[in-house]
């Protein structure tokens, strides 16, 4: 199958103007749409849905059945079609969104910051959590991420590519207190970086599920996560630790309806101990979020991560992940899967989602 | 100076003691002594040791390349010998 860069690129453009003339329409309208091209897509990118419900069943295999995998996979396409609008609604300013999203645990982060060290938010590549923390600057608060765009260093991508990914983000840039923090190979200035930050009493996100790079690995901690041990880097711990500052944990969460979202917000997490250990309940945090909504969690459809993070067997480069892998916020809208192949059967029933209900605006 | 900075180096983040006795002009950064997280606690230790204030313009790798260098970078921000700021 021919996946090279124009193909890719014209894929990615085309979901992306999708996205964007979504989110011109009245949110009821628009999510709906994305969820209805969502189960298109869910049909017919076997391979995409065929390697999501293999991880699903992998790591929660125990936990899940065969029929709520298969909810799951389909909410997942569903999320990321969905999030993808978010992220057009907030070309046009923050107000759009805003009005779609509830924040819960204000309380618990206007605390934090009252005590003039600044706060950590800890969060994972877990729902719309890029669209959440603008929201989140938009209302008041100063954020500023520590993360890499995966565009920049991804191999394999034409510079076409990463323009497009630079553009598609551009949304997520603009709603941010500073610039993106991006750890790296050669840059060990981050971590004084987020603190000098922190120290102007602001907010750093940071998503603490990322696969270690092969350079980070040494100080990856091994930490039970979703029923296995993985290899996670205790980075925003110790930067707790260092500075003085709380260290809450996030979430975005989407609502049954599609179009509402919660960015709860939980108390601080007491940082006093070993780095390890005050880890290990930031990872049973984020074990606990995405068990209570898998679909939410980004990785299924990135096999070569959940790998390094030790969740599946590794596999040879020719795995379906294993190529460029195409950059968040949370999910690109499509990531170049294209085999065309329409499922058979039926398709699988709409979801009875466990996901929150909110009461309507 | 050097004394001061060599000892908190070699007691709170060397790792491998096969770097000690700690050189002024070894690499910090190449020698993997200084990552991300030791380079703040470092930068933490020599605002609180020497009275300094670093801003996000001051970390720059080369200011932490060795003792050596660092020890050069606190001497240009004494008092009087400050660079003026550009613009």
């Amino acid at each position: 199958m021919d996946d090279g860069p124009a193909r890719r690129l014209l894929h990615n453009v085309k979901g992306m103007v999708f996205s964007a003339v979504l989110a011109r329409l009245p949110a009821a309208l628009g999510y709906r749409i994305a969820c209805r091209r969502a189960d298109s897509l869910f049909r017919c990118q076997d391979e995409k849905r065929t390697e999501i419900a293999h991880n699903l069943q992998l790591v929660l295999g125990n936990e899940l059945s065969p029929a709520a995998v298969q909810e799951a996979t389909r909410d997942w396409f569903r999320l990321a079609s969905c999030d993808a609008v978010d992220v057009e609604r907030l070309r046009y300013g923050t107000r759009p969104l805003r009005r779609l999203v509830e924040i819960r645990g204000r309380e618990h982060l206007e605390a934090a910051l009252a005590a003039g060290k600044g706060a950590i938010l800890c969060t994972g590549h877990f729902g719309s959590h890029g669209s959440g923390f603008s929201v989140l600057h938009a209302s008041g608060f100063p954020v500023t991420s520590i993360g890499r765009w995966h565009h920049k260093y991804l191999p394999g991508l034409s510079s076409a590519e990463r323009r497009f990914w630079d553009l598609y983000l551009g949304p997520l840039r603009r709603h941010r207190q500073r610039p993106n923090i991006e750890p790296r190979p050669g840059r060990p200035e981050v971590a004084a970086l987020a603190a000098s930050v922190l120290r102007a009493n602001e907010v750093v996100t940071i998503a603490i599920d990322a696969p270690p790079l092969d350079s980070d690995r040494a100080r990856a901690v091994q930490v039970p996560f979703l029923g296995h041990r993985a290899g996670l880097l205790p980075g925003a711990v110790a930067l707790a630790q260092v500075t003085g500052a709380p260290l809450l944990m996030s979430f975005m969460y989407r609502a049954a309806d599609y179009r509402h979202q919660v960015l709860e917000i939980s108390a601080p997490i007491p940082v006093e101990g070993k780095t390890a250990t005050v880890f290990e309940r930031c990872a049973a945090e984020m074990s606990a979020a995405i068990r209570r909504s898998p679909a939410h969690w980004e990785f299924w459809a990135k096999t070569r991560d959940l790998a390094v993070l030790g969740l599946v067997p590794a596999q040879g480069d020719s795995s379906p992940a294993a190529g460029p892998v195409l950059p968040p916020p949370g999910r690109s809208p499509n990531d170049g899967s294209k085999d065309g192949v329409p499922a058979r059967g039926r398709p699988v029933p709409a979801a009875r989602s466990k996901r929150l209900r909110l009461p309507r605006a | 100076m050097e004394t001061v900075i060599n000892d908190y180096i070699s007691r709170e983040l060397v790792q491998d003691p096969a770097l000690l006795p700690l050189a002024d002009d070894i690499s910090l950064l190449e020698s993997g002594i200084l990552d991300s997280l030791s380079l703040l606690r470092l930068v933490v230790f020599l605002e609180e040791r020497f009275g300094v204030t670093m801003g996000d313009a001051d970390l720059l790798p080369e200011n932490f390349a060795s003792v050596n260098t660092i020890c050069a970078y606190l001497r240009a921000r004494e008092p009087g010998k400050q660079q003026a700021p550009r613009g």
